[in-house]
């Protein structure tokens, strides 16, 4: 294979992995000799990759565990009686990861053991399936900090509860940014590197037409150029008095540094030119 | 029309059949089971997405627009796969770590990277090659047919 044709097909290989191919693309590589295995190592770490934002506690709906389990049923059996499985494929479930109660139910199930593996990926195929589904206004709403409504503790409880805790808070003082008629902006921020979770407290922010703006929240911490501080959700202010915003790290935030909240487009932005600083706080510990 | 909570519970079904089809590939010395689980769900979600794409382009934009938006707020929890994807994305230069992040977490496409950061396209695509090329090496991952072109 001559080099031009080895550079097309690693482009065509590499954005395969990080976004997929359009039909053309699929047609082109299609037409080149793969070798090796470097579609495979793209994927895996493009994968490594995907799971930065990977919210791995969700379960999975009752009723599609009833489906996948039918499915698994079904599948397992056919694959039994044509006498496809082996012995290296049934092995136990190594992963940590694990939220099916341990019942045994026969053969299947030590497949469907491993399966479950994939709790981790379900979040992720939720997410990736909306983020790239839906029109861009509409992503940042999906990290909105709205809480749960199987959630019995208000945001105000949750970042109580967060303080109460044994494990190590970082605290800042909210105070004003540059927008110059927000000036009376107060309250604080709290934040556990190991949860990444954290809490704004906020007072004096005006409430926003949610039609023209919103609040967004940011993170700067050591792993992030400052121009390009993690994303921690959007909020609107609909009343008068304090606040408490659940803060929704889109990515690992390590020992932040200062947090910020700018006022932005509906829908929030990837990154914020960070023009309208409505409240800005750095971290005392 | 998308039918986004349908659509995604039929995406997961879809998945765990994969992953029980691709299980004899697994490869431990390779990939954890988790990583391993991941890629074939991208690998799932992504041929769904593309092929949604196109069914989009023949449904009326209002009716796209009118989809419900699940909202759900979600707790992050840390793996050993994130902590390596964070010291890998940390060794890129912060124009690739941009771009990676935006493209694989964000889920953006290359010509909305583009658009959203005023980087040129052909920028964009570099920095994404270089980038998953690089971080494919700090992960051990790298196969010895390309890891010159890493370094070019």
């Amino acid at each position: 294979m001559n080099d031009d044709v080895n550079e097309e097909m690693l482009d065509l290989l590499c954005k395969k992995a990080v976004y997929g191919l359009n039909e053309e693309e699929t047609m082109q590589l299609g037409r080149l000799e793969v070798v090796g295995d470097d579609l495979r190592t793209l994927e895996l770490t493009a994968a490594v990759i995907g799971m930065i934002n990977l919210k791995t506690d969700e379960a999975l709906p009752l009723h599609l565990q009833e489906k996948i389990t039918v499915a698994a049923d079904g599948y397992f059996a056919s694959q039994t009686k044509s006498g496809r499985i082996s012995e290296a494929a049934v092995k136990e479930p190594t992963s940590e990861i694990s939220f099916v109660p341990a019942k045994t139910r026969g053969f299947s199930w030590n497949w469907l053991g491993w399966a479950f593996a994939a709790a981790a990926c379900v979040a992720l195929a939720i997410n990736i399936w909306l983020t790239r589904t839906q029109p861009d206004s509409t992503i940042a709403d999906n990290r909105s900090p709205t809480p749960k409504q199987e959630e019995i503790l208000t945001p105000s409880q949750q970042r109580q509860r967060l303080l109460e805790s044994p494990i190590q808070v970082l605290t800042a003082q909210l105070g004003k940014g540059n927008v110059k008629e927000i000036d009376n902006v107060s309250g604080d921020v709290v934040w556990s590197d190991v949860r990444q979770a954290g809490y704004v407290r906020v007072q004096g922010l005006p409430k926003n037409d949610a039609n023209k703006e919103t609040y967004q929240l940011w993170i700067f911490d050591e792993s992030q150029d400052p121009k390009t501080p993690i994303d921690g959700g959007t909020f609107n202010i609909e009343g008068d008095g304090e606040v408490v915003i659940p803060i929704d790290a889109h990515l690992k935030a390590v020992n932040p540094t200062a947090f910020a909240v700018t006022i932005e487009k509906p829908g929030g932005v990837v990154v914020s030119k960070q023009a309208k600083v409505a409240a800005l706080a750095k971290s005392e510990t | 029309m998308l039918h986004n909570s349908a659509d995604a519970e039929d995406a997961v079904q879809e998945i765990f059949l994969d992953i029980w089809k691709n299980a004899e590939r697994y490869d431990s010395s390779q990939s954890s089971e988790t990583t391993y689980v991941a890629m074939i769900a991208r690998r799932r979600l992504i041929d769904r997405i593309r092929f949604s794409q196109r069914r989009i382009s023949t449904d009326s934009l209002e009716d796209v627009l009118a989809e419900p938006i699940d909202h759900s707020d979600k707790n992050m929890q840390t793996s050993l796969e994130a902590a390596d994807a964070v010291k890998a994305l940390n060794t890129l230069r912060p124009e690739q770590r941009q771009v990676l992040q935006l493209s694989i977490v964000h889920g953006l496409s290359h010509q909305e990277i583009s658009d959203t950061t005023g980087m040129p396209l052909g920028t964009v695509k570099t920095h994404a090659r270089r980038g998953i090329l690089q971080a494919r090496e700090f992960l051990g991952l790298g196969s010895s047919q390309t890891t010159e072109e890493v370094h070019a």
